[in-house]
């Protein structure tokens, strides 16, 4: 309490010495203003003390809030304590955009020469989900047709597999550019394999005649297959097959009925493509080395 | 002579730090000038007093009138995108070494006449 009494004091003291010099000032404005300088007036004036120390006072007060509030802004946000500092941030930032403004641009233009349904349809069409019409050639296969002598054995005057297999992927090296057999479509998964007197393509079983049409130009495909010591020569002729080759204008292939469903394998995003040479081959001669060390014994095991 | 500014900006210095206030960061700017215009008045009054013709009255009126007037100039340059209140900033700085000269020559004299 003693405190606040004392202030009171001060300021009563201070109000009581302004309108002393206010009053001081009023009497010599309207008198003679000259007898300041002759310092009748002004004896034991003590106004400028008030005057001076108040205006003091409000000083040190500034100086301490100003000072706070400095040193909160300089605690609080990022320093950058010149304008080269800024300018040579807003300089980077600027070659960023720029690089970001040209990225954007032929992203732009990608865009604009990318046409969805023609890559869609080009993907249809090597992935075999489509029918395509085309000219290219119709073969027929079929086992022997003679009767057989008695001691010729069955088994090599049939079409195996690795016969029809050696003729689809001679038509492939021909230049077909799609092929089905028996209305089945041959796509990149399709397999083949032997399932008794049949042959199972894909997880379809298909019986003799074959009738394998392949699109393509008709002459290659014809050739490839004609070609002395070819197919035909090694593959038809010793086992006494029949075979008629047909060259057709217009050939319907029906499109890849199955589905594709894929448990294992994954899309690699584009950018996280490798290059597998070096890696392919360091692995692949060790995989080989262990089937081979393997081999006899893995047999044994799968095939009872 | 002397001491009076220096008690005061000691004891304002002492009130400040019991006071719990600061300037808010969008007046820094107006404030600074604040100071400014007071350290003039500070010397202003103290070379009126010495040349003998310190009229309370005038102090504060042109004290509060400085003030104003920078801090204006320090508002309208914002306004308009100008930094005009570097120009009280210079004008507050000349006068200020101005009195500090004459204050300093009215103590040289005082103390040879003793």
């Amino acid at each position: 309490m003693g405190w606040a009494g004392e202030s009171v004091g001060i300021l009563f003291f201070m109000s009581s010495m302004v309108l002393k010099g206010f009053f001081n000032f009023t009497v010599n404005y309207y008198g003679k203003v000259s007898a300041f300088k002759e310092g009748g007036y002004r004896m034991g004036n003590h106004s400028w003390k008030i005057g001076v120390g108040l205006a003091s006072m409000l000083l040190g007060m500034l100086l301490v809030f100003q000072f706070r509030t400095e040193t909160n802004v300089k605690t609080y946000l990022p320093q950058f304590k010149t304008v080269s500092e800024l300018g040579i941030k807003w300089n980077r930032m600027q070659t960023d955009l720029d690089k970001k403004e040209t990225e954007l641009k032929s992203l732009r233009q990608q865009i604009q020469g990318y046409n969805r349904d023609e890559e869609v349809k080009s993907l249809q069409m090597a992935a075999g989900v489509t029918p395509l019409r085309g000219p290219g050639v119709e073969i027929t296969l079929t086992d022997v047709e003679r009767p057989l002598k008695s001691y010729e054995d069955p088994n090599l005057f049939i079409v195996h597999y690795d016969q029809l297999e050696l003729l689809v992927n001679e038509l492939w090296a021909a230049g077909a550019e799609a092929v089905a057999i028996n209305g089945v479509r041959l796509v990149a998964q399709t397999g083949f394999s032997c399932a008794g007197t049949t042959i199972l393509v894909g997880t379809k079983k298909l019986a003799p005649p074959y009738i394998i049409r392949a699109i393509g130009d008709p002459g290659t495909l014809k050739a490839a297959l004609m070609i002395p010591g070819g197919f035909i020569e090694s593959q038809i002729l010793p086992f006494e097959l029949g075979i008629w080759i047909k060259v057709q204008d217009s050939l319907y292939l029906p499109p890849y009925k199955g589905s594709s469903v894929y448990n294992y394998a994954e899309v690699v995003p584009e950018e996280l493509e490798e290059t597998t040479d070096s890696e392919m081959e360091g692995e692949a001669g060790a995989d080989a080395l262990v089937s081979a060390e393997s081999w006899g014994s893995v047999e044994e095991g799968e095939e009872p | 002579m002397l001491l009076i500014p220096v008690i005061g900006v000691s004891l304002g210095v002492a009130v400040g730090l019991l006071l719990p206030w600061e300037i808010p960061i969008s007046y820094k700017s107006y404030t600074a000038l604040a100071i400014l215009a007071t350290i003039d008045a500070i010397f202003g009054g103290m070379r009126a007093e010495l040349e003998g013709d310190f009229i309370f009255s005038k102090f504060i009126v042109s004290f509060f009138a400085n003030a104003i007037m920078a801090v204006a100039l320090a508002y309208f340059g914002n306004a308009l995108g100008i930094d005009i209140y570097l120009g009280a900033v210079v004008a507050f700085s000349i006068r200020l070494f101005n009195n500090l000269s004459l204050i300093r020559e009215f103590l040289i004299i005082r103390y040879r006449n003793r």
